[in-house]
């Protein structure tokens, strides 16, 4: 009795201390538990499936961020790990069947080797060549696809594997539970000193080197870490769809990636993961306008990035909270001092 | 700003409220038709739809049991060749939020599979209008209890494609051979890199040289390609007389255009998806004359006393010949209405009952539904000579006109088959130029 | 032997088009260092005006691709500064706001010209046969096109005061402000003279090709790997690698016609290979990282 007591009221006084004092938290834990009530809620199939595939995107956007947005190692072929961690999971469910549990983290793993085969040509390459460099590697890879029909299946992929789990409910819940957990370890990594090093190394390379860090280890590590997020991606999205085909290895699954990242927020985990939502939910809202809906989508595109250059949550993030310029710590906007070191902020 | 955010916030709440409520509409039948409406595929599939859905309300609609219902048809654009989540996403909705009793449709086969698992998922009876391959039907041999919802409307499957293909162009063989004099054909063979053609490539293999033909190259070209002047370079050394293209995809124009503007001294046969529609001749910009294509409706061509209707009908509505996915028009008409009329109910299972065991007349034949080597259902369409045959047509002059079947004879000793509205086969003047000595 | 003059007239074809739109796309990286992505919407852009002028408003296709520069041209200049310039500094958001209005042309084309696939006649009609191969007469003015603009382009930069401050501009940008030279009105001509090249191989192109509207994607990506294997920002270098890329091509499809469509990987490999030897491309620069 009393042990539970001691952890609800540590639950409480946390909550009270870190998560209730700044708007950006509360709206994270609405968000989160809004995800988790849904379906008590709605019970609308359709817009489950809607959040599954929602939650999915955002893994990988938000994978696409840990190595893009904060290596500053901007990658136009992320469609790479995607399509290689669908076809690894299909591969392995149908012909080794495997079950989903354990085919999504190995086609994960093989994702990571892809990551590894790209990363090291990379190396050398900088900025806008590195961009266009990795464009070029999910193109090749489905050319491969389709050298190797019989294995492969060509145009058609692979399918016929087995879903996530039978329920659209529980699809549902392993889905959103196995962002919200991704998203928190992804959040983590960039919060400890792993992450610190790729912010360095974006900010500036040749510094980083010159401080003794072997910066080779940590741009592999991070296209080995993104490829590993986005491959989970990958297979969950093959085991949901039940077949695992080229349109995951499309130009405009590696450009929409990058649209949903810098629109939510690069160099941030959250920003990825709540562009993806936006602007995902947006596209579905917009049906009722059905041959307008891309371009309004573009449009909508266009325009935030006029007044929000830098993404949405970063924006909306700086309107709701202050840095405070002694401590560095946030503060919600309207407080005259600082809630730690009492310093003014103005 | 933060007025304007209000209002639009406003806005598309009430937008969602509107789109989330379904509408209350009485006895219909509701047909969600799904198609890439954007493409000439989906505007075939929901104009074929439209027309039987206007000739079967004209006549008061469908006896269900007691009560006459009238269809009312749902649009669904699946956008499934640019994207097949999308497709995925437009069939679930079709079938959960607009509550559609049947579906009808379906295009690209790598979303048609997953169309097709949803809507099997819902015991959803779903006619495929569209998609060739094989697996769609081999599922259901597989997975009856699962998969018995599925009907193949139209084409017939990859396999059978591929056969009458070569019937066809082994037709056109003999015509080149008998007048131009030429001892041994020589045929290139060009598939778009696609997987409903790898199994005819590998047919091509074994069965041309079986038919008396020499192939000479098999060349492989993506299914977007615009710029084949290098593999029509190739094949015009390799000395050619007949190119069996194999296309479905947007490739098939800049082909038959840059062929018929080398003049390169071989004739277009096989299978050209593109060069099935009106607007083919525009598109080459008239290069595509004499070129051979495989092709379900001809204008003026009657397979069976239920086509003139049905094309002259279509021409008159929408001002161009139907292609094979109009076939949603038959699905309704001579498919889905009459079984409904038969079982008295919109119940799936009992309609899947009755419409697996029934050989009935279509717009292009009569379709009887095949069963495997163990005598499981496929619901596969049967084709030959009686079933379905489909035509061999050819552009003559900015005219679709058919010529195949024309005194063909199936087997040996079978009566040779015509079908109404055929005319003879044009050889090429160039061909004629270059061969006749 | 007849199978190497296929293949060498082939590569000159195929590399001429990716000559032509590879210049312009280097050209406004170079100056503003813009990755416009949007560059080949602009090159479809430019086809479906000509296709509208000439066959629904019936005029001779010349007059289709002039109005197609001139419009182009402005359209570009119009949404660079509209969208563009306000966010030049923030690279991220500049790289996805050429993706938007990329797929905002995109969805204006479809809704206007629908998906059906269209074709646009030729400027000049007919073929004639050089070494026993038969080549349009709209193919050798695609490769007469692409030389008549580089030499065009290299009097232009290396002659006149507007090529110089162009020149200047992309060699360093804030000295170039220092010099005098109006950097943001440099950027905004270079990116009609950019886009305006665009238009004009769309120009030459477009009756070789089937008009559709994504097809400004494939041309995209093989003019950004011509580009960055020639080196981003060298005009040389552009030139080089579309002949480069051209030739691979071509050599898959006449070597081994069962992967002719392999012939865009393979191309591609080749780019990755060259950057593995030489990071920056062939003629490339290897400019300092800005702060």
């Amino acid at each position: 009795m009393d042990f539970i007591l001691f952890h609800l009221k540590k639950l409480f006084t946390i909550l009270k201390n870190e998560v209730f004092v700044l708007p950006s938290r509360v709206v994270v834990g609405l968000f989160v538990l809004f995800l988790i009530l849904f379906p008590v809620i709605f019970k609308d199939p359709y817009w489950m499936r809607i959040l599954i595939l929602t939650s999915i995107f955002a893994i990988f956007a938000a994978s696409w961020d840990l190595l893009s947005g904060f290596t500053g190692q901007m990658n136009f072929g992320h469609a790479l790990f995607f399509g290689v961690g669908a076809y690894g999971a299909a591969f392995l469910n149908l012909h080794a069947h495997i079950p989903p549990w354990g085919s999504i983290p190995l086609g994960a793993l093989v994702a990571v080797l892809a990551g590894l085969i790209i990363g090291i040509p990379c190396l050398r390459l900088r900025g806008t060549y590195l961009a266009l460099t990795t464009l070029a590697f999910p193109i090749i890879l489905m050319g491969l696809v389709f050298a190797f029909p019989d294995l492969t299946g060509g145009e058609l992929g692979i399918s016929g594997i087995d879903r996530l789990a039978d329920a659209r409910i529980a699809n549902y819940y392993i889905a959103v539970v196995v962002m919200l957990g991704l998203g928190t370890i992804m959040w983590k990594i960039t919060d400890s000193n792993i992450g610190i090093i790729f912010h360095a190394i974006r900010e500036d390379e040749v510094a980083v080197r010159a401080a003794g860090i072997n910066t080779t280890r940590y741009k592999l590590l991070a296209f080995c870490l993104s490829g590993f997020f986005a491959g989970i991606a990958g297979g969950l999205y093959a085991h949901f769809m039940r077949i695992a085909g080229p349109s995951t290895l499309e130009v405009s699954m590696s450009f929409g990636v990058v649209i949903w990242a810098i629109f939510g927020g690069i160099a941030s985990i959250y920003g990825p993961i709540g562009g993806v939502f936006v602007l995902n939910i947006l596209l579905e809202f917009l049906r009722f306008w059905e041959d307008y809906r891309m371009l309004m989508f573009a449009g909508v595109v266009l325009l935030t990035l006029l007044f929000m250059p830098d993404g949405l949550f970063p924006w909306l993030r700086d309107k709701i909270e202050k840095e405070c310029p002694r401590c560095k710590i946030r503060n919600i906007a309207w407080r005259d001092t600082c809630r730690v070191c009492t310093a003014p902020l103005d | 700003m933060k007025k304007l955010n209000v209002l639009c916030s406003i806005v598309l709440v009430s937008f969602l409220v509107v789109t989330i409520s379904v509408p209350a509409w009485g006895a219909r039948i509701k047909i969600g038709v799904i198609g890439p409406m954007k493409y000439v595929q989906g505007k075939g599939h929901w104009n074929g739809a439209k027309m039987a859905r206007d000739e079967i309300n004209a006549k008061g609609g469908i006896k269900v049991g007691d009560e006459m219902m009238k269809i009312k048809l749902v649009k669904a654009d699946s956008n499934e060749i640019l994207n097949v989540t999308d497709a995925a996403n437009a069939m679930e909705r079709l079938i959960t939020r607009s509550k559609v009793d049947f579906v009808i449709g379906g295009f690209r086969t790598e979303a048609v599979l997953a169309m097709q698992d949803i809507a099997m998922e819902n015991k959803m009876i779903f006619i495929g209008v569209g998609a060739a391959t094989n697996e769609l039907c081999d599922r259901v041999g597989r997975d009856y209890d699962t998969y018995k919802y599925w009907f193949r409307g139209s084409p017939f499957n990859s396999s059978l494609l591929a056969k009458t293909a070569f019937v066809q162009v082994g037709t056109v063989a003999a015509i080149l051979q008998k007048n131009l004099n030429i001892p041994k054909i020589k045929i290139a063979v060009v598939g778009e890199k696609a997987m409903w053609v790898e199994g005819m490539i590998r047919a091509c293999k074994v069965f041309l040289p079986k038919m008396g033909m020499e192939v000479v190259g098999i060349w492989r070209p993506s299914p977007v390609a615009t710029d084949v002047t290098a593999e029509l370079s190739a094949i015009q050394r390799s000395g050619a007389h007949i190119i069996f293209t194999i296309f479905s995809s947007s490739v098939g124009i800049p082909f038959a255009r840059q062929a018929g503007e080398l003049k390169i001294p071989a004739v277009l046969t096989g299978i050209n998806v593109e060069a099935q529609k009106d607007g083919f001749w525009e598109a080459t910009q008239g290069m595509g004359n004499y070129l051979m294509t495989m092709n379900t409706y001809a204008r003026g061509v009657e397979s069976n006393e239920l086509t003139k209707a049905f094309v002259d009908g279509y021409v008159a509505k929408y001002g161009e010949t139907p292609t094979y996915t109009s076939d949603t028009y038959s699905a309704i008409v001579n498919t889905l209405a009459p079984v409904i009329e038969e079982a008295g109910t919109l119940d799936a299972d009992k309609i899947v009952a009755i419409l697996e065991n029934r050989v009935y007349k279509s717009t292009s034949g009569t379709i009887k539904y095949m069963k495997d080597a163990k005598g499981n259902h496929l619901h596969e369409l049967t084709w030959g000579p009686g079933y379905l045959t489909s035509l061999a047509v050819q552009w003559q002059d900015g005219e679709l006109k058919a010529f195949w079947p024309n005194n063909w004879v199936a087997a040996k000793g079978a009566p040779p088959i015509t079908y109404k509205g055929m005319v003879p086969y044009k050889i090429p003047p160039w061909m004629i130029e270059k061969y006749k000595k | 032997m007849n199978l190497v003059i296929d293949i060498v007239i082939s590569g000159l074809i195929s590399g001429s088009v990716y000559a032509l739109l590879a210049i312009g796309f280097s050209l406004i990286f170079g100056v503003a260092r813009i990755v416009n992505i949007a560059h080949t919407a602009f090159y479809m852009v430019a086809a479906y005006c000509i296709y509208y002028v000439s066959l629904k408003m019936g005029l001779h296709p010349v007059w289709g691709m002039l109005l197609a520069i001139v419009l182009v041209s402005l359209l570009g200049m119009l949404c660079y500064q509209l969208f563009i310039n306000p966010i030049r500094e923030h690279e991220g958001a500049v790289l996805i706001a050429t993706i938007a209005l990329a797929i905002a042309f995109q969805e204006i084309v479809s809704i206007k010209f629908t998906g059906t696939y269209l074709s646009v006649p030729s400027l000049i009609k007919g073929y004639f046969t050089i070494l026993g191969v038969k080549v349009f007469y709209q193919q050798l003015l695609t490769f007469c096109a692409a030389v008549l603009v580089m030499a065009v382009l290299w009097v232009f930069l290396m002659r006149t005061r507007l090529g110089l401050a162009i020149r200047s501009t992309a060699q360093d940008r804030e000295v170039a402000n220092l010099m005098g030279i109006n950097e943001a009105r440099v950027a905004m001509f270079v990116m009609g003279i950019s886009v305006g090249l665009a238009a004009f191989a769309g120009a030459v192109v477009v009756p070789l090709t089937v008009l559709e509207p994504h097809m400004w994607m494939p041309p995209l990506i093989m003019m950004m790997a011509v580009v960055v294997l020639g080196g981003l920002g060298s005009l040389k270098g552009s030139f080089t690698g579309a002949y480069i890329m051209g030739f691979a091509q071509a050599l898959v499809v006449f070597l081994a016609p069962m992967g002719a469509y392999l012939k865009g990987s393979v191309a591609l490999s080749i780019m990755i290979v060259v950057l593995l030897i030489r990071p920056e491309g062939l003629f490339g620069v290897a400019f300092e990282e800005e702060r």
